[in-house]
């Protein structure tokens, strides 16, 4: 009783503390439950996408078909056609999300995306280049995953004068981005309608027929890059005072930077070579956690949950809204996305004020 | 005083050694800082002073490790400062910079909690000593009554304080300041150097550097005064300033008076040469 007493005594407002023996652990008790909830919609809206469709089922018995249980119709058509979806739409918001807080919180910018930085364009151009310009075996989603690294090793490269420093590394990576873009548009404009027509869920984004092996691939880099972001959570919160300050609560600012941004292209570019150029996720999932968690830290894993939950409502509105066509995931999410980015410009207003 | 003194940790720790050998700071065509040696003493207020330009805040960034020295090296207890882990040397020395900046909608007590950062890891993040050096730190800087308001509603006086007692809750036995008291009106001043003193009363090491002469000498225990990247006189105010150091650090003429308080050097009467 008396330890129970002495344990909430101590713990900062807002926050749960958990020890054992000489372990102590602060949890933000708001960001814990948005956690919690964020987690349960993504179980529920899943399922629920799941079971919707031509074949319906409650979603009760989708969620056990993607387990196996069941009749072994409706497993296979769970199983083989509708999860491989939902999964892929799962990880890539996942990591989009991810990668926007991390790169938000470097460059102390909130409208700052690893879309910004030419991740995404690099990946555009090298699929669409593999399907208009160049022929090659080679599927567009490895071209994809090869094209964000070259993007992110260009600018890597051309930004190192400048010590890696947020703020040079953003310039350099809309360049970049600028070059890759144009390239795209270059080669579609050259290339006859049927090639075009192929090349084009890649230029907006698409979840449509992802191939399962660069999922399988993004499973795993978000299995390594998501517990390595929540360790560098608390380095990160002491990025967002100025550099003087994180110096002198120990930071290792070169180190820290360089780090944040290699995950953050690690996880983006995984991500886009799953569903393309999705870049209003890693803008408004970061956005969204934040705001519901009402607090002044880096909620890398609420905003993953967020982006996981806004991918698949895209992609669900996306396939559903103007049935039997489908509108690409990156349309809808652009659709929705800008009236978000107005929001957010215009709700900074009366806050700078008072 | 107790309090401040508790909040000093371990006291074998408070002889803390700082010092700078043969030290070149700037860039490579213009040095700011040129050969400059100096020791910082242990349990006194040390104010650096000079004029703009002299090389004060280059000295002070490269005693708290925030830029690299061209040449020479800048020795925390012995070991080159830069050689040691970030964090150990935050856990020795806190730094108040001149251009602090915390992100929006930080509250006081966020704020000061970020200053046990160092002292915290993965699976040790939050003790009883943690807070109760947090409550401490914001008796110390008397912001009891704000500690739930955001920085940005406070007054410069206030703000100053609270990124001070920040430092505190850094429990380190240093504390360098730069120009802790710029863009504060007197009576704030006079409190940001009052704080300071109640912590060289309780054994921390003080360096900052200050703009004001006369300040610097009613609070100062020693004064090292700049001039050109280069320290031109060091001592206690009463035996160093003069009214020829006045003149060769500013370019004025001026007559010295004694404080009748503290008998401390007060600067009057200054005009150009």
């Amino acid at each position: 009783m008396n330890a129970f007493s002495s344990r909430s005594l101590i713990a900062p407002p807002g926050h749960h503390l958990l020890r054992l023996g000489p372990c102590s652990l602060l949890l933000h008790r708001r960001s814990l439950l948005v956690a919690l909830i964020l987690g349960l919609l993504l179980i529920g809206v899943g399922s629920w996408i799941l079971a919707a469709g031509d074949d319906a089922l409650t979603p009760w018995k989708a969620l056990q078909a993607a387990f196996g249980q069941g009749e072994a119709l409706q497993v296979f058509l769970i199983q083989e056609l509708r999860l491989p979806r939902l999964i892929a739409g799962l990880l890539s918001g996942a990591a989009l999300g991810a990668a926007g807080c991390l790169l938000q919180t470097l460059a102390r910018n909130r409208l700052a995306t690893p879309g910004v930085i030419g991740i995404d364009n690099g990946a555009t151009a090298f699929a669409v280049a593999s399907i208009v310009a160049v022929p090659t075996s080679l599927a567009p989603s490895a071209l994809a995953l090869s094209g964000a690294a070259t993007a992110a090793v260009l600018t890597f490269a051309l930004a190192a004068g400048g010590g890696a420093r947020g703020y040079r590394f953003i310039v350099v990576g809309i360049a970049i981005g600028a070059l890759f873009g144009a390239a795209t548009n270059l080669m579609l404009a050259r290339s006859d309608m049927d090639a075009a027509n192929a090349a084009y869920p890649w230029t907006v984004g698409s979840l449509n027929a992802r191939p399962a092996d660069s999922v399988l691939l993004l499973g795993i880099g978000l299995a390594v890059g998501l517990p390595l972001a929540k360790l560098l959570a608390n380095a990160l919160s002491l990025m967002r005072f100025s550099d003087s300050v994180a110096i002198g609560l120990g930071v290792r600012l070169q180190r820290m930077r360089l780090l944040t941004l290699a995950l953050c292209v690690w996880l983006t570019a995984l991500a886009v070579a799953v569903v393309g150029p999705v870049g209003l996720i890693a803008l408004a999932a970061p956005e969204i956690a934040r705001h519901l968690c009402n607090r002044h830290g880096v909620p890398v894993l609420n905003a993953a949950l967020s982006g996981a939950l806004m991918m698949i409502l895209a992609d669900w509105l996306g396939r559903t809204l103007l049935a039997p066509i489908e509108i690409p995931v990156g349309i809808i999410a652009a659709v929705v996305g800008g009236p978000f980015l107005l929001w957010i410009l215009l709700r900074q207003a009366p806050r700078s004020s008072t | 005083m107790t309090l401040l003194s508790s909040l000093l940790g371990d006291a074998s720790q408070t002889n803390v050694r700082l010092e700078a050998r043969d030290l070149s700071m700037g860039y490579a065509q213009t040095r700011i800082i040129e050969g400059l040696d100096l020791l910082i003493p242990s349990g006194q207020v040390s104010a650096i002073v000079g004029p703009n330009g002299c090389g004060k805040s280059t000295l002070l960034a490269g005693l708290a490790r925030l830029h690299k020295p061209i040449a020479g090296s800048v020795l925390l207890d012995g070991k080159a400062i830069g050689s040691l882990p970030s964090r150990e040397v935050a856990r020795r020395l806190a730094l108040l910079p001149q251009d602090a900046m915390a992100p929006d909608g930080l509250t006081v007590s966020e704020l000061i909690r970020f200053g046990r950062q160092p002292h915290q890891s993965l699976l040790r993040q939050w003790s009883e000593e943690d807070q109760a050096i947090v409550d401490a730190a914001l008796i110390a800087a008397d912001l009891k009554e704000l500690a739930d308001r955001p920085l940005e509603s406070m007054s410069g006086g206030q703000r100053q304080r609270a990124w001070i007692a920040m430092a505190i809750a850094q429990a380190t036995p240093l504390l360098l300041l730069d120009e802790p008291t710029s863009a504060l009106d007197l009576g704030h001043q006079i409190e940001v150097f009052e704080l300071i003193r109640q912590l060289s009363a309780a054994g921390k090491t003080v360096v900052m550097v200050v703009h004001d002469l006369s300040s610097a000498c009613r609070y100062a225990d020693l004064l090292i005064a700049m001039y050109q990247g280069r320290i031109v006189a060091s001592g206690r105010p009463e035996e160093i300033v003069t009214s020829e150091l006045v003149e060769q650090l500013y370019g004025v003429r001026c007559t010295l008076l004694r404080d009748p308080l503290s008998g401390t050097p007060v600067i009057t009467g200054v005009s150009r040469l």
